[in-house]
């Protein structure tokens, strides 16, 4: 860098980009392709100069271009520090697995725990409960035999028909293991309550035959029923499912291919009150193409069906669909 | 110190001795540039495709779907924009080759680079088919049911089912990845053979310079003009970023519009669809995803499949392969090749008519009457418009836009953008709609500034060629791109400190997406008006 030296000031007069501009000047001005020629500058003058340089060496000069240079090295810098959070996208999430289902507290529509022992046997009514997500009904029955005396319901192992794998019913739960909770989703099409219900003891009969929708069961439910030696159903009026509430809502008759999933409950007998803790069998909707499910009830919680029911869910008797 | 760095890469990498297209001042505007645009738009989506890759499973597409969207950390934002990365991708495809169609960009001796172009927009419609597949929603499961219907009519072909999709019967698609990945990694490969081939011969000098066949710059000419180290790389990297802002905002932004008309959604929704066998899926009305709209709509024409090929698919293509050595004329103006300029126009114009028909009657059969009655008008319009119009004889007299057909997309996009954003403000306001207007009046503005004419960049003032005096841009205008450069440097500081705050998952985490597209933005901007002052004279 040359300095002149006025007063107690240095001055600049000559930086080091001014140096590596004319040194830059006198090479092209030495390289034969593009050789400078002093006729054409006597003739032309300056002018030519002016075109010469801009166009061998840049019109812009070294310091403007290095600042503007830095700035836009310094929008790259901001757009990079910018990503920095999003690559977060490369941690994987840690899986949670069945840890997504709530446990669930069951309440009546005023907010207060309803009480296992006050559940009425074999009652007629749809009983329905939203659990894991909003939009996911599933009914509460308190299953007893003919005469109406609670009936103990043992773990078992139930089968999907559609690919031949079985999963664990845990069985009943509350003070005489009676009360059991399934999704009340039809598996076939998907039809819900009313068309599909409970249908206690006193309607598994013939006279159900000719009964209208949605009460109708078919013969071959009947049949099923009775080689099946239980006496209560779980039927679907859409297209005539037909599901065994005494064996984890095993597949009685087709055409539905899975059983209904269960609601894993817990009753606490402390308390008396009953949580829903869980869900076992297919999920709900089969989330795999052409119908085949998926075998992770978890699947369930996928938002599309609602929003997680949370820490209480509400139980409602909807309706007797025998009141007729 | 910057240009020293440069410098060395310069040296090692044998910038200035690489052996590309040395290029002229006038081709510095967009339209000469559409490849590097589409070549933008595919890294783009490669590069988030790889990140999507981490995380998609295809045993269960949708549920991996949604976690992406929900769970993981700017996972939506990932997702939306590889959509859009895609659609642009498309768009952009089309606008190159019909913009290099009407400038007879496929004579003597492109022909090669020609159908190399037509093979990859093949593969890249057919890629993102498969991956519009792999959301696993309702409309994916009824879009890969239409594919597999067609394919399993044509007498022969349903052998390639199992090749296709893998265990199709059983619902088994876990194939569709693969060949998602392997058509793109094909993609990749032509477009290294399609981009050298551009750069051995050139970009097609403007009619002006040269009005015959072939159309290429001889090795001298090309020794006058600007190296390609470092301006076309700076011109370069500003498109880059510019398309990777728009990439990234659009579906960003989209993704706070709710309640879209039905008619809208295969446009502009990019959330997936409910699930398959699920309630909510038997309410809403199948379509594919819009870029196979018209050939949705064309198959609702017959009902014979081999006649629906032949119309929507092999004809079309077939013609876009051959027609280097169809049209055999030495001229490139488009009035003295009208026969070829008036099937491109009708292309276009019919690809636009049925998709938008596909869109408003989706699986609706036509009679013939009514089909004559929507293609015929266009045809006659065309032919007689083209009839009527007489090629000018006298040099340059070429009537030309001030702005490239792109510019003019864009804009029409941004401003229909602003204009639903600012609705959406005045109906609701809110902090959010607040934080989506704002960026999209700064896009506006952009956008609307490379529009004026007569602003910053008048770059098609000059369109003389090659010649020694060139009209220079004046010294206060030059000022002005600095001072908005360090303006634009200001509030990519601002915006990217925003980016820190935003939540990673969930209903904001968009913004992300936006701000990050905005940063990109202005990096283009800034790149380019950067690319103004040190370059233009
Ligand atoms: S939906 Fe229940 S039997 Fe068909």
């Amino acid at each position: 860098m040359i300095k002149f030296k006025l007063g107690k000031d240095d001055k600049t007069i000559l930086d080091y980009s001014d140096l590596a501009f004319i040194r830059k000047l006198t090479k092209k001005m030495r390289d034969p392709k593009t050789r400078f020629d002093p006729r054409e500058f006597v003739s032309k003058g300056e002018d030519y100069l002016f075109n010469y340089t801009n166009k061998n060496v840049g019109s812009v000069d070294e310091k403007r271009r290095r600042f503007l240079k830095s700035l836009i090295f310094g929008i790259a810098a901001a757009a990079v520090v910018g990503i920095i959070p999003g690559v977060r996208v490369l941690v994987p999430p840690t899986v949670t697995v069945t840890s997504g289902f709530p446990k669930s507290l069951l309440v009546d529509s005023s907010g207060n725990p309803i009480k296992a022992s006050s559940l009425p046997v074999n009652s007629p009514y749809i009983v329905i409960f939203e659990y894991p997500m909003t939009g996911e009904p599933n009914f509460l029955i308190n299953l007893g035999d003919a005469s109406g005396k609670p009936v103990e319901i043992p773990p078992t192992k139930v089968v999907v028909p559609q690919t031949g794998k079985t999963y664990d019913f845990p069985g009943g739960v509350g003070p005489y293991k009676s009360i059991v909770a399934y999704s009340a989703i039809c598996q076939h099409l998907g039809c819900t309550p009313p068309y599909i219900h409970f249908y206690p003891p006193q309607y598994v009969g013939p006279a159900q035959l000719s009964a209208p929708e949605p009460d109708q069961l078919s013969a071959q439910a009947l049949l099923a029923a009775k080689q099946a030696k239980v006496p209560a159903l779980i039927h679907c009026d859409c297209h005539g499912s037909t599901y065994d509430p005494y064996h984890g809502a095993a597949v009685l008759t087709g055409p539905t291919v899975r059983p209904l999933p269960a609601v894993v409950l817990e009753w606490d007998s402390s308390t008396d009150y009953l949580y829903a803790i869980g869900a076992v069998g297919v999920a709900t909707y089969p989330n795999g193409s052409n119908g085949i499910p998926s075998t992770n009830p978890t699947d369930d919680l996928s938002s599309s069906f609602g929003s997680p029911v949370g820490n209480k869910t509400v139980v409602s008797e909807t309706e007797n669909p025998f009141s007729s | 110190m910057s240009s020293r760095i440069s410098d060395w890469f310069k040296e090692r990498l044998g910038l200035d001795d690489l052996p590309f297209f040395r290029t002229p001042d006038y081709m510095y505007k967009v339209d000469y540039w559409l490849g590097a645009l589409v070549a933008a738009a595919f890294i783009y989506t490669v590069i988030s495709g790889l990140i999507l890759l981490l995380y998609y499973n295809p045993e269960a597409g949708y549920s991996s779907t949604e976690f992406i969207i929900n769970k993981v950390p700017y996972g939506s934002v990932v997702l939306y924009s590889h959509l859009y990365g895609a659609y642009a991708m498309i768009i952009l495809a089309y606008v190159h080759m019909f913009r290099n169609y009407f400038a007879g960009a496929y004579k003597r001796p492109r022909e090669l680079l020609w159908i190399v172009g037509v093979i990859m927009l093949v593969l890249t419609l057919g890629a993102s088919f498969l991956g519009y597949s792999l959301i696993g929603d309702a409309l994916a499961t009824s879009a890969v049911d239409v594919g597999e219907g067609i394919i399993s009519s044509v007498p022969g072909l349903s052998i390639f089912i199992p090749i296709l999709f893998g265990n199709y019967d059983a619902g088994d698609y876990g194939r569709v990845l693969a060949w998602h990945i392997i058509l793109v990694a094909l993609i990749g490969l032509l477009f290294a053979f399609h981009f050298f081939l551009a750069e051995h011969y050139g970009m097609m000098p403007s009619r002006k310079v040269k009005d015959k066949v072939p159309a290429v710059y001889t090795k001298e000419e090309w020794q006058k003009f600007n190296p390609w180290w470092p301006r076309n790389f700076v011109y370069m990297m500003s498109l880059v970023f510019l398309t990777w802002g728009f990439i990234l905002i659009i579906p960003n932004a989209l993704a706070y519009l709710n309640g879209l008309p039905q008619q809208l959604n295969p446009f502009l929704n990019p959330k997936p669809a409910p699930p398959p066998n699920s309630p909510a899926a038997a309410h809403i009305t199948t379509y594919p995803p819009w870029f196979f709209l018209f050939l949705y709509k064309i198959a609702d024409f017959t009902s014979d499949v081999l006649v629906f090929l032949f119309i929507g698919v092999i004809i079309p293509l077939l013609y876009l392969i051959i027609v280097p050595f169809l049209d055999r004329t030495p001229y490139l103006h488009p009035l003295k090749r009208k026969v070829f300029v008036g099937i491109g126009i009708l292309m276009i114009t019919y690809l636009i008519q049925t998709t938008i028909w596909g869109d408003l009657t989706p699986g609706i059969q036509i009679p013939v009457s009514q089909q004559i009655l929507v293609y015929l008008p266009p045809a006659v319009i065309t032919a007689l418009g083209l009839a009527v119009i007489r090629p000018k004889e006298d040099k340059g007299g070429m009537i030309k836009g001030t702005i490239s057909p792109i510019m003019a997309l864009v804009f029409v996009v941004v401003t229909s953008l602003f204009i639903a954003a600012g609705a959406t403000f005045l109906a609701n306001p809110t902090l959010i709609t607040a934080g989506v207007l704002i960026p999209f009046a700064g896009i506006f503005i952009l956008t609307t500034k490379k529009m004026a004419p007569v602003a910053l960049r008048a770059e098609a003032q000059n369109q003389k060629v090659i010649s020694e005096e060139v009209s220079r841009v004046p010294e206060w205008k030059k000022k002005l791109a600095e001072a908005m450069i360090a303006i634009l440097f200001i509030f990519a500081v601002i915006l990217a400190s925003q980016l820190w705050i935003i939540p990673s998952t969930g209903y904001l985490s968009n913004l992300f997406g936006i701000d990050l597209g905005l940063i990109f933005l202005m990096l283009g901007e800034a790149i380019s008006l950067y690319h103004y002052v040190v370059y233009r004279k």
